[in-house]
Order: C-alpha cells, then sequence, then structure tokens
C-alpha cells in the first residue's frame, strides 16, 4: 500500500519537474528566436544572371580548385533548364544559403550554423556524419565524404589555389559562399563583390560576367541595384528557405 | 556447471551458429571503419539505408520494457510484472543493438559524444539521441536486478549482488523515467521525417504517431514471442501462459489501432496532389514497394495477427499465436523499411516551374547485409546467454529477488480498477 503512494507521489513530482522544464526550454528556445539572424550591418547575397550564362562550367572548376573539393563532389551544380529562342538556359546552383536553412535546424550537434552575416557555414571538426542535413536540404547542395580525398586535386594549380583545408572523410561539405575569402578580403580593407581577391571564386571565374556577389544590406551595393532594376527569382520559394541567391531569368527581351 | 565433458549440444550448436554471424558482422564492421561508408551502396541521393531501418526496428521491438514497465508499476498491475523484467531485458539489448547500427552508421563514429556536448535544441535527432542515450541509462538500472540473478555473482560477491536487486526498490520511478523518455522518442524517430518539407511524401504529422503505435505493437510482440519461443527450448524458460495470452490479445487490439491510423494515413495523404506526395504512394501501393506494403506490412503484418490474437481459439493456439506474433515484428520492420525508402526514393527537383521527379534507387550491399545480421545475432547470442545465466524468462516463478511482498500482489489490480 504504502509503495503505491510513493508511486503516484513520485509520479506527481517528476510530472510537476518535467513541465517546470519543459516551460523553460520553451522560454529559451523563444529568447533564441528573436534573435536577428544578421547582424554587422552586412548580408551577402549571390545574383546568377541565366541571361549571360553559357554553361561553360568554369564556375565549378574554380571552387573545386580554391575549395578543394573532390571531382566527385559539385558544391556549385550547372544544369541545363531549357531553351529561349535558340539559346540553351542553365541554372548554376551553389548553396542557396537560406535565411531559414533547413539544414541548421536538423543537425543534431549544430554543426551547420549561420554567421552573423548570414552565411550557412559547416563546422567541419564538429559534424558527425549522420547525412540528417543531406536528407532534410530542398536544394540537394550538400555532399557526403563517402571515402578520404587524397592524392592531388586534378584542378590544381591552372583554376586557383586551396585555399581551405580538405574535409576528412565521413562528414558533409557543401560550398560557404567562399567565406575565407570574403574574411580574408575584409581585413584587407577590400569589399567582397567588387575586388576580386575578396569575392567567391566562382564569380569570379565566371568568363561572361554572369554572377554577382554583394552586400544586400547595402542599396548601393551591384547585387541590390540589380534586383531593383531587374525581375528576380528564388529556387522554391514556396518552402519559405528564404534563399539569398537569386535568379535573373533569361527572359526574351534580356538574351535578345 | 555439472560437468565439463565435451559434449555437442544442440545449445552449442546454436551459440556457434550465432557466434559465426556476429564474426561475419565484426568483418563487415571492420571494413566499414577502415574503408569508409564508400563501401556501401548508399550515396547523396539515398544517405540512409539499410542500417536505419536496423536501428529503427530495434528500437521498436524494445518498446516492450516502456509500455510494460508502465503497465506494472504506473498502473499497478503487478501480475504482468514478470513479463515486463523480459522485456527490459530486451529493451537493454535492442537498444544496444541500435547503438550498435548507428557508430556504423555515422560517418564519424568517434565523435557519436558530440550530441551530449554540442546541443542543437532544434533537431529531433539531438532529441531522439538524447532520449535515447538517457532511456538506456535507465534500462541499464533497470535491468541491474536481473543481472542479480547471475549464479556467480550471487555466490562470490553475495553483496553486490543484494545491492543490485535493491535496484527495484526504484522500479515505479524508473517506469515513469522511461514512459516519458520512451514516448518522446519513439514518436520523434518517425517525426525526424515528418517535420522536412523539402520531402513532400514524408511531410506530414502521421508519422510519429503511426512509429508509436507500431512500436508498442512489435515491443510486446517481441517480449512474447521471445518468451513462448525460449520455454519451448529450454527448462531453464518459464511461462505463465495465461499473462502471454492475455498480453497477445492486447496486441491484437493495439493492432486495430494501428491499422485505422495506417488507413487515414494513407487516405489522407493519397488526394493533396502535391508534386512528389502523390507519386510516393505510388511507390508503396503499385509500385517497386507495393510487396513489403500490401503483404508484410498490411496483410501480414496487421490484418492477419489482429485476427488471430483477438480471436480467443486461434491466440489459444501457440503456434498460431506466435506465427501471427512473428509477422507483427516483420510488418514492423516492413514499415520502417517502406517509411524511410519511399520517402529518399523521390527526389523533387529545385527547378524553376519544374515539379518533376527523379526516382532513385538502392538495395544494401553484401557488407550492409552482414553488418546487419552480425547485429541481429549479437542481440539473440545476448538474449540466449541472459536466459539460461540470468533467467530474464522466469515467468511463472513466485518469488523475485528485492521484490518484498509477493502474496499480495493480485489486491492492488482490484483496488486501482
Amino acid at each position: 500500500m504504502s509503495d503505491k503512494k510513493l508511486n503516484r507521489r513520485g509520479f506527481l513530482k517528476l510530472a510537476a519537474v518535467g513541465a517546470t522544464a519543459l516551460a523553460g526550454s520553451q522560454v529559451i528556445r523563444h529568447v533564441g528566436a528573436s534573435e536577428p539572424v544578421s547582424s554587422g550591418g552586412r548580408k551577402w547575397a549571390m545574383v546568377i544572371d541565366q541571361a549571360n550564362c553559357t554553361g561553360c562550367g568554369y564556375c565549378t572548376l574554380a571552387c573545386r580548385a580554391n575549395n578543394d573539393i573532390p571531382p566527385e563532389i559539385s558544391w556549385n551544380v550547372v544544369t541545363k533548364t531549357g531553351k529561349r529562342g535558340d539559346q540553351d538556359v542553365y541554372l548554376a546552383r551553389p548553396c542557396m544559403q537560406c535565411t531559414h536553412a533547413p539544414c541548421v535546424d536538423v543537425c543534431p550537434v549544430g554543426a551547420s550554423k549561420y554567421r552573423p552575416d548570414g552565411i550557412v557555414v559547416m563546422d567541419y571538426d564538429r559534424c558527425i556524419g549522420c547525412r540528417y542535413c543531406e536528407v532534410a536540404c530542398p536544394y540537394g547542395a550538400r555532399s557526403f565524404n563517402w571515402k578520404k580525398f587524397d592524392g592531388p586535386n586534378p584542378l590544381v594549380p591552372q583554376w586557383g589555389q586551396p585555399e581551405v583545408e580538405r574535409r576528412p572523410r565521413g562528414v558533409v561539405e557543401k560550398c560557404s559562399f567562399c567565406a575565407q575569402r570574403i574574411d580574408r578580403g575584409l581585413n584587407l580593407g577590400l569589399t567582397p563583390g567588387v575586388d576580386e581577391q575578396a569575392t567567391p571564386a566562382c564569380v569570379v571565374a565566371c568568363p561572361v560576367g554572369a554572377r554577382h556577389f554583394g552586400n544586400l544590406a547595402d542599396p548601393e551595393s551591384n547585387v541590390s541595384k540589380l534586383l531593383r532594376s531587374r525581375v528576380s527569382y528564388r529556387l522554391r520559394e514556396d518552402l519559405g528557405t528564404s534563399p539569398r541567391v537569386y535568379y535573373l531569368p533569361a527572359t526574351e527581351e534580356a538574351t535578345s | 556447471m555439472k560437468t565439463h565433458r565435451f559434449k555437442i549440444t544442440p545449445w552449442m550448436l546454436w551459440l556457434s551458429f550465432l557466434f559465426i554471424l556476429l564474426m561475419a558482422g565484426l568483418y563487415a564492421a571492420f571494413r566499414v571503419f577502415r574503408d569508409g561508408l564508400s563501401v556501401t551502396n548508399m550515396s547523396d541521393l539515398v544517405p540512409w539505408g539499410l542500417w536505419i531501418t536496423v536501428d529503427l526496428t530495434s528500437i521498436a521491438v524494445s518498446a516492450g520494457a516502456f509500455s510494460l514497465c508502465a503497465v506494472v508499476y504506473l498502473l499497478g498491475l503487478k501480475r504482468f510484472e514478470s513479463v515486463a523484467r523480459t522485456a527490459t531485458f530486451i529493451g537493454l539489448l535492442g537498444y544496444s543493438m541500435a547503438i550498435c547500427s548507428l557508430l556504423l552508421d555515422i560517418g564519424r563514429p568517434d565523435r557519436f559524444w558530440h550530441s551530449m556536448v554540442y546541443w542543437n535544441k532544434h533537431s529531433l535527432l539531438w532529441e531522439v539521441t538524447m532520449c535515447v542515450t538517457l532511456y538506456l541509462g535507465v534500462l541499464l538500472l533497470e535491468s541491474l536486478p536481473i543481472f542479480a540473478n547471475f549464479s556467480l555473482l550471487r555466490s562470490r560477491l553475495p553483496k553486490l549482488a543484494e545491492k543490485l536487486s535493491h535496484v527495484h526498490h526504484f522500479a515505479p520511478y524508473l517506469a515513469i523515467a522511461g514512459l516519458g523518455l520512451s514516448l518522446l522518442h519513439q514518436s520523434s524517430l518517425g517525426a525526424l521525417y515528418g517535420v522536412l518539407k523539402a520531402r513532400p511524401l514524408w511531410y506530414r504529422p502521421d508519422i510519429s504517431v503511426l512509429f508509436i503505435i507500431s512500436a508498442v505493437a512489435a515491443g510486446m510482440a517481441m517480449t512474447v514471442l521471445a518468451s513462448m519461443v525460449s520455454a519451448r527450448l529450454t527448462s531453464r524458460a518459464r511461462v505463465d501462459d495465461d499473462v502471454l495470452k492475455r498480453v497477445s490479445q492486447i496486441i491484437g487490439w493495439i493492432l486495430v489501432v494501428y491499422l485505422y491510423f495506417r488507413f487515414w494515413d494513407v487516405l489522407s495523404m493519397t488526394y493533396t496532389y502535391q508534386p512528389g506526395r502523390t507519386e510516393g504512394l505510388d511507390l508503396l501501393t503499385g509500385g517497386p514497394l507495393s510487396f513489403n506494403f500490401w503483404v508484410l506490412e498490411i496483410l501480414l503484418g496487421i490484418v492477419a495477427p489482429a485476427v488471430i490474437l483477438i480471436y480467443k481459439r486461434s491466440r489459444a493456439q501457440p503456434l498460431w499465436r506466435m506465427l501471427a506474433l512473428l509477422f507483427v515484428i516483420f510488418g514492423v520492420a516492413a514499415y520502417r523499411w517502406d517509411t524511410n525508402l519511399s520517402g529518399l526514393m523521390i527526389v523533387l527537383s529545385y527547378l524553376p516551374g519544374d515539379p518533376s521527379i527523379t526516382y532513385t534507387a538502392y538495395q544494401p550491399a553484401l557488407v550492409e547485409i552482414l553488418a546487419a545480421i552480425g547485429i541481429v545475432s549479437f542481440g539473440l547470442l545476448s538474449f540466449s546467454l541472459g536466459v539460461r545465466y540470468l533467467k530474464v524468462v522466469d515467468q511463472a516463478r513466485k518469488e523475485l529477488p528485492g521484490a518484498a511482498s509477493k502474496k499480495t500482489r493480485s489486491v492492488p489490480v482490484q483496488s486501482q480498477a
């Protein structure tokens, strides 16, 4: 009998503790959610002009060399999407750097995270390789290192020099908007999107100027001006991920 | 313990058989750790495969532990106490199996502890990992009185054995903790799929409900089946068939609830015409997963066992009952496999104005199958040793170590009801 009393009292106690803990975690979550995602006055964005893109794939090659990516992985995938007149239309897809990134939400160890300037970066020392982010990403922007990448990178040196550490086997990797170039450039007093050394490698490598990069928080930046003057869209806007990669469609007027 | 003369017994053959399978699994694990996950058939399009199914199924068949412990210690139905003991041991093994398969599956098993240290409270997988780890601790504590049964321990270290069996006094508290943790992660394992907006087939709230209902059915089924099989094979296992029949009947009714929700789940997701969702359903009802869905999941996994277990005369037939319970377990495993794969087999295009779908395919590689077999044989081997040396299936016994007043055990049942 006394045994049963203990049960009930214990149950109530534990239930109270559990409810308090739950309430507490809700409060914490709320505080966390109200924090601004971007700060420091910078919000990096990329604008890709489909009217200019010829599908040459230089962006992918420069990306592979500068970020030391194995040949079977692409951080930047170029797909032929159709025709406008007699001209093929292509779509280059880096990481979308979503404002509400599913990969950041699902990562069990917080290895995917937002930088104050909005870039979604990977902490390769923290990633456990569960691949949940890969399953969650609507854009297929993430790749797993199924095997170790050893030996020389076939694209070095003609397409660039590696600027970041090679990722180990067993972690997921993705495009970082060449955060290393942005950070180094800012330290040197350069402007990303204007000065080549401070701009993502794919933007610099594009031979037809189809890629633009800059600070969306600055109304006078090249990307802000472009987005004001031209019609643009983003991929899978229905999902609410709010990507920071914008596309200028290849309309008849633009191509002619 | 009496004789050490060398003689081939069925017991030794069974152990050697399992040992060989275990070795094959260890070899596969060695290859995976040495060469990386590139030796599997998983890819960036299907990054989760057979091992996730093994992991999910192991956790599902362990659900007997929390549900039966809750029945015994929270509802006060003490007649199920000895069955709950078997379920607890199965739970301990099931969660160990799940952790083995997870360690194989993640790219950096050396960093398994990261989710304990680096919290991302938004992630369902973080919540699942925390709950599974904490619950494994609960199961270990709940199993301590079972380990106190080990004869060597009792003869050599009687004081320690006494202390271990004393943990039994905390059973009600452990049952509460186990219930809470299990309700959280058993459903979250389904929600883990359900929150992914990028995957239209998964993006619905029903999976978490189905995961927890099917887990309770499979967990109880595993407990009853393991008890019955043990009792038929060895005199060291004794069962109270009335109790097992009662649990089997409960399983039958849980299956009816499960069928209802599965039916609702399938129908409610059909007519959305959302790209990727209808196609996903077609995979199940008419595509490559249709045999799994109709035969293993629905017919053999739910309908047939529900009838056998609810209908009194077929339930009383041990062979029919065992067959039904086996089908329940296979059905739930098929459900886990189908859930995982149907979502991954459909990749929706991100290109503008192009709701087209890429179909992917996945067949586990030999090394994945061997590792899975190794994990299952580890469970069977541990359970067999448990039956023999720890008396985990000892349900006909009147006295439990540490449980003080056994004489009054039927009284609380009535006063509670």
